[in-house]
């Protein structure tokens, strides 16, 4: 086990590599310039090439990325255009957001997808069948914008339960300790701001979750069916266990193999999924955060930002890699 | 009276008293749902007109602009003199302290300029703010010096409502970057409380501040919330999770003054719209390009898409701009048979392609303006098409030159100097690469010109020659829908600075 992680943590490494230099050539080769999008309107040239001098834009690309892959050697991605910050610094303090949104909209998805799913496979064509493939086929069809909108609409609006947008209401969370809120809440014992909190992250996490929630209903459901028709299943039967006993102890374990994948594969989407909800509910994390570094043409924290994300998603398959061992003792490395 | 009434009668008086003074104590809060960005602690760190107005708030605004008087009126500088062509002076309020009591004087305004403005590499101001200003100095404790590099008639433009003045002492004290995110002080009438970059800022109002006792309504606490989605904004203020949402898009204004304590207010603003024509081919005849002004219905546009949410104008700038002239001529009416007659002339009888390119989600309708558009310049002879790339990519064509047609707005323009430099001047910027020496000694000529009456006259023959040789065929400026909670009196602005100070507060 520990010589196999060995090998894939260096095989991290040329992965890397190539995402950074893709990133880079991409980002530059985009059109639009940040001195022009930063500096304003009335800005002249003088002004910009002054700029330009100041960012290092001003020198041929094979120098930017050589000095940008020494910096990040040592742990430096670089200074933000826009903020005029370290771009760890500025990733940092907007990444508690997401990774909170993220484990939301994972409890969400998982929590729902999974019971539907098996309980969808272990009847097939009967209507609790037929309602969680309908669910399933919402979850995966409907595009997040779309559906944060109209959630915004029934949740917000309509019915009046919950907050459109933001993080925290003003005035009731306390200092922030870890950026994670409802952690902070919990920690300072402030009642009220873990329950502004949680209404707050439900919009957004479901938004987000449920196109996860789509596609693991359906794995579930579809890896259920397939195990039911093992002879192990039929073995176990025979001996006379009820069929709730077979369902979830001897055929929902051996059907969440796949599932687990699929979650692995699906965190990565998740990842990309909140670069639109996070904007869409002004929800301040790394999403949002890359769209106005985008918009700003903002080099360094584009890079930083893909980087860390290509490094999130790296981790999170070695992670289930490690995972499939504890649920599959067949599985050995 | 028997014991019990004598009771009774306490407690209400007691009751009262606690009910009235928690009253008087009560805070006020008005909380405004905004479209741009909040990304940085330090206040010459973005160049976005919201934050302008907030930071000009925090810091006490220089001077501003009085849109009912269409002049410029002062604040901290409370007047200011023209010395010599490229020489102004501006006297100072002692009125005006920082956070910590002590006064904002000269040096503080000499060093915001010529050390965070100009000289800072992280500032994204200068060009916004100081274009000419060669020299700041202080001439005495509340008199300032500002020197130029050419005559610039148009310098309050750039420094009223954007300067922002902080303290030199707490800069020296701390450095640039703790001055500003730990020890933000200003002289202005709230000093900021809280910030969460992306989310949210908070404003806390101070009492003892003269502009603040001038309005004692307004409110204790402004908390500025980044709602992008104009559904958002709209819903929330229905909730009454805000009470001013900024540019409600006409077709949700129904949806608004429907509900009971909530109205819109509409405000022309000072952005004005336009289609902009590179002189290349086919846009390098006079006449395609006037075809194009005439073919455009506006009022068509006007009256359905944006359900008349728009001021048309018939020349570059409209009423409470500087420099409006009423009876500018000619006039390009909507007309268009003379427009198909205009093509023929120019040798285009059977037609010609054309691209427009618009951006998306940046102006009102712009996509579902522009795509309107399209049948109307086809039906004079035109074949167009339209073409509507990511923003980022279209702006930096349009600042280098490479786009022929597309559909553009131009912001801030109180005094339309710098905006028609900018796109008409044939040495300024290839954004629309139109060269015409008569308009460019106008333009040089009312920039330079101090005397208010005369540089009108330049500049209302600049925008003659602009709208008869149509560079640019000028659309209109839109109403900018304020969404508002019937708790507040408050009044927009054309420039869509918000000013707490302006707000008032039923309490």
């Amino acid at each position: 086990m520990t010589s196999y992680l060995a090998r894939r943590l260096a095989g991290t490494i040329p992965v890397l590599l190539l995402i950074s230099l893709l990133v880079f050539l991409l980002i530059h080769a985009a059109p639009g310039d940040p001195t022009l999008l930063l500096l304003g309107e009335e800005t002249n040239a003088a002004d910009i090439a002054k700029a330009k001098a100041h960012w290092g834009l001003d020198q041929p690309i094979y120098v930017q990325y050589g000095k940008f892959l020494v910096s990040v050697a040592g742990g430096d991605f670089g200074k933000s255009f826009k903020y005029a910050e370290p771009v760890i610094g500025v990733i940092k303090s907007r990444l508690p957001a997401t990774i909170e949104l993220a484990i939301f909209a994972i409890l969400i998805a998982t929590l729902m997808a999974i019971p539907l799913g098996v309980w969808a496979g272990s009847k097939p064509n009967s209507w609790i069948d037929n309602l969680g493939t309908t669910f399933g086929l919402f979850g995966i069809s409907m595009p997040s914008f779309w559906l944060a909108i109209m959630l915004i609409l029934l949740l917000a609006g309509v019915l009046n339960i919950l907050p459109t947008s933001g993080r925290s209401t003003y005035g009731i969370a306390g200092p922030e300790q870890t950026g994670f809120y409802i952690l902070d809440s919990i920690m300072q014992r402030n009642g009220r701001a873990v329950w502004d909190a949680l209404t707050h992250i439900f919009l957004p996490a479901l938004a987000l979750g449920i196109n996860m929630l789509g596609i693991l209903m359906r794995v579930t459901r579809s890896s259920i069916l397939e195990v039911m028709n093992e002879d192990y299943i039929q073995t176990a039967r025979a001996k006379g266990l009820r069929e709730n006993k077979v369902v979830w102890r001897h055929v929902t374990r051996n059907a969440l193999i796949p599932v687990i994948t699929v979650v692995g594969l699906e965190l990565g989407t998740l990842l990309s999924g909140s670069i639109i909800v996070e904007t869409v509910f002004s929800w301040p994390g790394s999403g949002s955060l890359l769209i106005t570094a985008l918009n700003a043409r903002d080099y360094p924290l584009v890079t930083g930002l893909v980087m860390i994300y290509t490094a999130a998603f790296v981790a999170i398959n070695l992670i289930i890699d490690g995972l499939y061992a504890i649920v599959d003792p067949r599985i050995c490395y | 009276m028997k014991r019990n009434q004598r009771i009774l009668l306490a407690s209400a008086a007691l009751a009262l008293m606690l009910c009235s003074s928690s009253a008087l104590n009560a805070q006020t809060r008005v909380t405004v749902g905004v479209t741009e960005t909040i990304e940085t602690y330090n206040p010459y760190g973005d160049s976005v007109s919201l934050l302008y107005g907030i930071w000009s708030e925090v810091t006490g605004p220089f001077c501003t602009y009085n849109y009912a008087k269409g002049d410029f009126e002062g604040r901290l500088a409370e007047r200011w003199k023209v010395e010599n062509p490229t020489t102004w002076i501006f006297s100072l309020s002692k009125n005006y302290k920082f956070n910590d009591g002590s006064t904002v004087t000269a040096d503080d305004v000499v060093h915001s300029l010529m050390n965070r403005v100009i000289g800072d590499p992280q500032s994204k101001q200068k060009a916004s703010v100081a274009p000419s200003v060669v020299k700041a100095e202080a001439v005495d404790r509340f008199t300032v010096k500002i020197i130029t590099d050419k005559p610039t008639a148009p310098l309050l433009s750039f420094l009223c409502d954007r300067l922002i003045v902080t303290s030199k002492a707490v800069f020296d004290k701390y450095g640039r970057d703790a001055a500003d995110k730990e020890h933000m002080m200003g002289g202005g009438p709230y000093r900021l409380k809280e910030l969460i970059p992306g989310q949210r800022l908070v404003l806390e109002k101070r009492p003892d501040h003269p502009d603040a006792k001038k309005h004692p309504r307004a409110p204790d606490e402004i908390v500025y919330r980044i709602m992008r989605e104009p559904e958002q904004r709209v819903t929330a203020l229905l909730n009454d999770e805000i009470q001013i949402a900024q540019f409600v898009p006409p077709h949700m204004r129904q949806r608004v003054q429907s509900t009971k304590n909530l109205r819109i207010t509409p405000v022309d603003s000072v952005e004005i719209m336009f289609l902009a024509m590179q002189p290349k081919p086919p846009f390098d005849k006079k006449e395609v390009r006037q075809a194009v002004c005439h073919a455009i219905n506006r009022d068509q546009i006007i009256s359905t898409l944006l359900q008349g949410e728009a001021s048309r104008l018939d020349g570059p700038i409209g009423p409470g701009q500087y420099g409006y002239d009423p009876n500018l001529k000619p006039k390009m009416n909507y007309d268009p048979e003379k427009a198909k007659k205009l093509l023929a002339q120019a040798g285009y009888p059977n037609g010609v392609d054309v691209e427009l390119q618009t951006p998306v989600g940046r102006y009102t309708l712009d996509k579902q303006i522009t795509e309107a558009m399209i049948p109307m310049l086809n039906a004079v002879g035109f074949r167009a098409k339209l073409l509507t790339p990511e923003w980022a990519t279209l702006w930096a064509n349009v600042q280098k030159g490479t786009i022929p047609f597309y559909y553009m707005g131009r912001g801030s323009v109180q005094d339309p100097s710098a905006a028609l430099h900018q796109y008409f001047h044939s040495k300024e910027t290839p954004r629309i690469g139109y060269v015409n020496p008569k308009l460019d000694e106008l333009l040089d000529k009312e920039q330079q010109e101090l005397d208010p009456k005369k540089r009108r006259q330049y500049l209302s023959q600049a925008m003659s020659i602009l709208t008869d040789e149509a560079p640019a065929c000028f659309m209109w400026r839109h109403k900018l829908l304020w969404g508002l909670n019937n708790r507040v009196d408050y009044k927009p602005l054309p420039d869509a600075r918000i000013y707490g100070i302006d707000m008032a507060v039923k309490r």
